[in-house]
């Protein structure tokens, strides 16, 4: 996925109604009537937000139905969550490093605390 | 997928407790103190924040653990120089908590606030790091950059490590 896609789909993730219409979309394809129902939106403003998501790649809308449905298109969430793994690793295999490395400094401690005793 | 066969690597957390917050946690066989020092001296710090392999050093690592203290580090690797994270010391609570800005070099108009608490369970210390951001456009960037700036490299340790797993299960 090109990077610009990518910040697409960050963009139109970044709206709550954009979110929740995605949520709604989740549960199955449904009219954009019926999505604007629980939202206190005009059609346009809706209307508005899912064309945000299908630039994002986010939805797609049906050409076949006169109501064009529309349905959710898990392909950039994945990309999305992919993303977050990633970041996700980083911090995996530093924090792993920071154990390793702990176990190192208690050893060290160990034998200074020794070494007085020796002398 | 655990990453490693490192201790308590099963016991990492990454979570988005709301929009603009990203939650790591973990545990480590170590004391509070000990773990408290281990983030927060240089000499430590250089030994594993950036160190994926030989090839990769930390080269500059500045702390000046005072409330109002600055903090810098850059990260090298084989393909050069990293862009710094630095940051200012909000609040020190050794070694219990520790609150401090950080700022991505790169995008120098975006602080975030981390703190960090260390807690006693047992023999062992509990690390949660919070890092709050403006917005959650900017929380899901540094999901996003922190793999492309910051460690793409680690997919390299990655690489490493899945080969040595694959080694192991083979034999």
């Amino acid at each position: 996925m090109p990077a610009d896609q990518l910040s697409h789909t960050f963009a139109a993730l970044a709206d709550p109604t954009r979110r929740a219409i995605l949520a709604r979309l989740a549960t199955g394809e449904c009219s954009v009537t019926e999505l604007a129902e629980p939202f206190d939106m005009s059609m346009p403003a809706v209307s508005k937000h899912l064309r945000v998501l299908e630039r994002a790649g986010l939805i797609a809308r049906g050409r076949e139905a006169q109501w064009r449905p529309c349905r959710i298109d898990a392909g950039p969430l994945k990309e999305v969550a992919e993303w977050t793994e990633r970041y996700r690793h980083i911090w995996e295999s530093r924090f792993n490093r920071l154990e390793g490395y702990l176990q190192t400094m208690k050893a060290k401690e160990k034998k200074h605390a020794r070494k007085p005793r020796r002398k | 997928m655990p990453v490693s066969h490192a201790a308590n690597s099963d016991t990492f957390t990454l979570t988005t407790p709301s929009d603009r917050e990203i939650t790591i946690t973990r545990l480590f066989d170590a004391s509070p103190a000990l773990v408290f020092e281990a983030m927060t001296k240089p000499e430590h710090v250089r030994r594993w924040w950036g160190n994926l392999d030989d090839r990769y050093s930390v080269t500059v690592c500045e702390i000046d653990l005072r409330v109002g203290g600055a903090w810098r580090f850059v990260g090298r690797g084989p393909e050069g120089q990293f862009p710094a994270f630095h940051g200012v010391y909000r609040e020190i609570d050794a070694p219990g908590r520790l609150v401090y800005t950080e700022i991505f070099e790169p995008f120098p108009d975006v602080e975030s606030v981390v703190t960090q608490i260390l807690t006693g369970e047992g023999s062992k210390t509990r690390l949660t790091v919070t890092s709050s951001y403006p917005s959650l456009e900017v929380r899901d960037m540094v999901l996003k950059t922190g793999m492309e700036k910051g460690a793409a490299l680690s997919y390299d340790r990655l690489d490493d490590v899945a080969q040595e797993l694959a080694r192991i299960v083979a034999q």
